[in-house]
């Protein structure tokens, strides 16, 4: 292998990018930075994958959100490409979908997933437009999960699941019922009222 | 959040003008030599090399390792001096 430096600085650059390593431009006073990079990347023994830039941009996830939630009827027919689902699966394929759609659609990039698993049974499905990314991930997942009707779908990659996040919620609200009731009013006001 | 020196505070207070390298947070007079010995004697000169890295923290702190020795809390302050700098006047 050829000595770094006596490679072009577009050369430089494009193994940069084979490598998958962000980069500036390559001049004089990054060079020998981004050559001991490529020196370290090729110790490695990382993929230099020859694909010219890193398809980090997309927005589907593949099998860690779906959500099994019980939400409101689905307004189906917005989404056209749930109609493909509906032949198999009737009913709540369609409410999961619309609901996995609507947080793909509004939430950023990364945390999607994370809004997903926290707050996927405080949001409605508003959406109705879904890219064609969002279908294929939904399809994988689909076949998987046969028979969850349940608001509940443990199988799924949660942090927390959402049966502990429910119990979780009932025993605080059970707490504070206990709280509130044990409170002894003053019913005989001495004399303040 | 971490709190920020002193210094921080000055630089990123106005435009950094022929400020010497050594007004940057974090850099102090080793570090400081080492860096003008390489060239970058002024702020800005090491604000061109910053922006040339596409004011990517990681190249940034690894130049700045690379260059001058820097340890992680220096290069830290650094960045931090640099990046707030730049979101106020660039």
């Amino acid at each position: 292998m050829s000595s770094l430096s006596s490679k072009s600085a577009q050369e430089i650059s494009d193994l940069l990018d084979e490598y998958g390593i962000k980069h500036g431009p390559v001049v004089d006073s990054t060079r020998s930075l981004y050559e001991k990079k490529l020196k370290e990347a090729m110790a490695k023994g990382k993929r230099a994958s020859s694909k010219p830039s890193s398809d980090r941009t997309y927005y589907r996830e593949e099998e860690e959100e779906v959500t099994y939630v019980y939400r409101t009827p689905v307004r189906s027919d917005g989404a056209g490409d749930s109609g493909s689902y509906m032949s198999s699966r009737p009913g709540w394929t369609e409410r999961e979908y619309e609901h996995e759609t609507s947080y793909s659609s509004y939430s950023p990039l990364r945390s999607r997933s994370e809004y997903s698993r926290g707050r996927n049974y405080v949001d409605e499905p508003r959406m109705y437009d879904t890219p064609s990314t969002y279908r294929n991930s939904y399809l994988k997942s689909t076949p998987m999960k046969s028979d969850q009707d349940a608001p509940k779908a443990p199988k799924s990659s949660r942090l927390i699941p959402l049966w502990v996040q429910f119990v979780f919620f009932l025993a605080v609200a059970v707490f504070l019922y206990l709280v509130f009731s044990s409170m002894e009013t003053n019913e005989s006001l001495q004399g303040i009222e | 959040m971490s709190s920020t020196s002193q210094k921080h505070k000055e630089f990123v207070a106005e435009p950094m003008g022929e400020k010497p390298v050594m007004a940057l947070a974090g850099i102090g007079e080793v570090l400081g030599k080492r860096l003008a010995e390489k060239g970058f004697d002024k702020a800005y000169v090491v604000l061109g090399q910053f922006l040339v890295l596409k004011k990517d923290e990681e190249l940034f702190r690894d130049w700045l390792k690379d260059t001058c020795g820097a340890n992680a809390k220096q290069q830290g302050d650094c960045y931090g001096c640099l990046k707030e700098w730049c979101d106020a006047f660039l």
